[in-house]
C-alpha cells in the first residue's frame, strides 16, 4: 500500500470511529452513515444465502438492529466491518435453522473413502462446465448447496472475504475454511454438471 | 562436436529425471487432496501433475471456471428504503436514537408555518388508542363483549385522521428531498397493513395476525412521528 493509500486508509477507520462513538450517543446520523456505508455488502450476503429478496432485507434488518443494540459493548478489538458481518451469518445460519434446513457442521470431518477416490469423468466431455458458466445456473446451484458451504462459498468467493476473516466471522479454523471451501466448489462442480445432465435430457 | 553430443545427451536425460519426478511426485488423490489449500500460484509439483492428467486438469479448469463466475453474483442491488425505516423507528421506539435539539430548548417552537404539525401527535395518539380498543374487542379471551355488540372495522380514513396526501404536501414543502423516500415508505406500510387485515380477516381468532396488524398500524404512527421530528426546527 502506498504512502497515499495508506493515509485514507486511516482516514476511513478513524471516521469510522467516529461515528461508532457518535452512534453510541444516540446520534441517528451516525447511525444512518455506518448503515449506508455497510448494506450493500450485508445484503448481498443475506440474499445470496436466501435468494429471495424480501427475506434478505428482514435478516439485512435485524442484522443492523442487533449491532445497534449491541453497539455500546464495542471495544474496537477487532474490525467492525468484521463485527458486523460475523452477526450478519449468524442471524442468515439462525433463519435456515428455523426452517429446518440441515446446517452442515462447519467442524465435521470428512467422510472415509469419499476424499481417497480420485474424481474422474470417463466419457463425460458432453457434460464438461466449457466456455462460462450461466449466472442463473450458479445461482441455482448455490441455493442447492448445505448452509454450511453455502456461508463459505458466499463470504470467499463471491464477497471476497479472505479465510482469516472467515474463520473470525463464522468461528472457524482457517484450515477448516479452506477445507469446507473446496468442498463447496466440489459439490457446485456436480450440481452444474446434474444441471447441464438434465438439460440435455429434456432437449 | 562430441562435447556438443555430450551436453545433449546430458539435456535430455535431465528431461527425463525431471519428468519421472514429476511423475512420481503426486498422484491424482494427493493432487486432489491439495486442491484445498491453493490460494494463488500453484506449486511445482502440482503443475507436472496437471500436465501429465488430463481428467484432473479438467476438474482444476472447472473449478476455475466456478470461481471466476462466482464474482458476478456480488448482489449490485441495495436494499429497499423500507429497511433503513423500519431501524430508525425500531431504534427510536428502543429509545437507542436520542433527539438532537441545537437550541437547548425542551419545547419545539411551533409558529404558524408549522401549525400542521401540531396535529401529528394527538393524532398518531389516536391512532395507537383505536387500535388498542379494536384489538382489544376482537380478543378471544372476551366472546360476552363480542355477542353484547356488534364491532366495526375500524376505516382507514377513520385511524389516519391521519392523512398520507397530507403528510406528502408538507414534506414536500419542508423537506422535498425527502418526499419520494416517504412516498415509497407509506406505499409498504399501507400494503403490510392490507396485508395484516387480510390475514385477520381470515384468521380472526389467530394472535400473531392481529399483534402483526397491531405492528403494522404502529409502523404508520412512527412514520408520521418521524415526519414530525424532521419537520421541527
Amino acid at each position: 500500500m502506498t504512502d497515499p493509500e495508506q493515509r485514507q486508509s486511516k482516514d476511513k477507520d478513524s471516521n469510522e470511529a467516529e461515528l461508532i462513538e457518535r452512534a453510541k450517543q444516540g446520534d441517528a446520523q451516525a447511525f444512518q452513515a455506518l448503515y449506508d456505508k455497510h448494506k450493500r455488502r450485508v445484503y448481498s450476503l443475506c440474499l445470496r444465502m436466501t435468494a429471495n429478496t424480501a427475506e434478505a432485507e428482514d435478516l439485512t434488518q435485524e442484522a443492523f438492529l442487533q449491532l445497534y443494540r449491541k453497539i455500546g459493548t464495542f471495544r474496537g478489538e477487532s474490525a467492525f466491518s468484521t463485527w458486523l458481518h460475523r452477526l450478519s451469518v449468524n442471524v442468515v445460519l439462525m433463519q435456515l435453522r428455523k426452517k429446518s434446513l440441515p446446517v452442515v457442521s462447519l467442524e465435521e470431518t470428512t467422510q472415509g473413502g469419499e476424499e481417497d477416490t480420485p474424481k474422474k469423468d470417463f466419457g463425460a466431455e458432453d457434460l464438461a462446465l466449457a466456455g462460462s458458466i450461466d449466472r442463473l445456473q450458479l445461482q441455482k446451484a448455490v441455493d442447492d448447496l448445505p448452509p454450511g458451504y453455502r456461508t463459505i462459498f458466499v463470504l470467499h468467493d463471491v464477497e471476497g472475504y479472505e479465510h482469516n476473516e472467515i474463520a473470525t466471522i463464522v468461528g472457524c479454523s482457517i484450515g477448516n475454511s479452506k477445507s469446507q471451501l473446496h468442498k463447496a466448489r466440489m459439490k457446485l462442480r456436480d450440481l452444474l454438471k446434474m444441471s447441464r445432465a438434465e438439460k440435455a435430457d429434456k432437449s | 562436436m562430441a562435447e556438443a553430443q555430450h551436453c545433449k545427451l546430458l539435456w535430455i536425460g535431465i528431461t527425463l529425471i525431471q519428468q519421472k519426478l514429476g511423475e512420481s511426485g503426486m498422484n491424482c488423490v494427493e493432487l486432489q487432496a491439495s486442491l484445498a489449500e491453493i490460494e494463488d500460484a500453484k506449486s511445482t509439483e502440482q503443475w507436472n501433475h496437471l500436465r501429465s492428467c488430463p481428467e484432473c486438469s479438467a476438474l482444476v479448469a472447472e473449478l476455475d471456471l466456478i470461481i471466476s463466475a462466482a464474482t458476478d453474483l456480488r448482489a449490485a442491488e441495495e436494499p429497499s428504503p423500507r429497511v433503513w425505516n423500519s431501524i430508525e423507528i425500531a431504534l427510536r421506539q428502543e429509545g437507542l436514537i436520542r433527539p438532537q435539539r441545537s437550541n437547548g430548548s425542551l419545547l419545539p417552537s411551533l409558529s404558524s408555518r408549522w401549525a400542521w404539525a401540531r396535529w401529528l401527535a394527538p393524532a398518531a395518539a389516536v391512532l395507537l388508542l383505536t387500535l388498542g380498543i379494536y384489538v382489544r374487542q376482537h380478543s378471544p379471551a372476551e366472546p360476552v363483549a363480542r355477542d353484547i355488540a356488534p364491532v366495526t372495522e375500524p376505516s382507514d380514513a377513520a385511524i389516519a385522521g391521519l392523512n398520507d396526501a397530507d403528510l406528502l404536501q408538507e414534506v414536500a414543502q419542508l423537506t422535498p428531498a425527502m418526499q419520494a423516500q416517504y412516498a415509497d415508505n407509506l406505499r409498504h406500510v399501507n400494503e403490510y397493513i392490507q396485508d395484516a387485515k387480510g390475514v385477520v380477516a381470515a384468521n380472526p381468532n389467530d394472535e400473531e395476525a392481529r399483534r402483526s396488524l397491531m405492528e403494522a398500524y404502529q409502523e404508520k404512527a412512527m412514520l408520521f412521528d418521524l415526519a414530525m421530528d424532521r419537520s421541527l426546527p
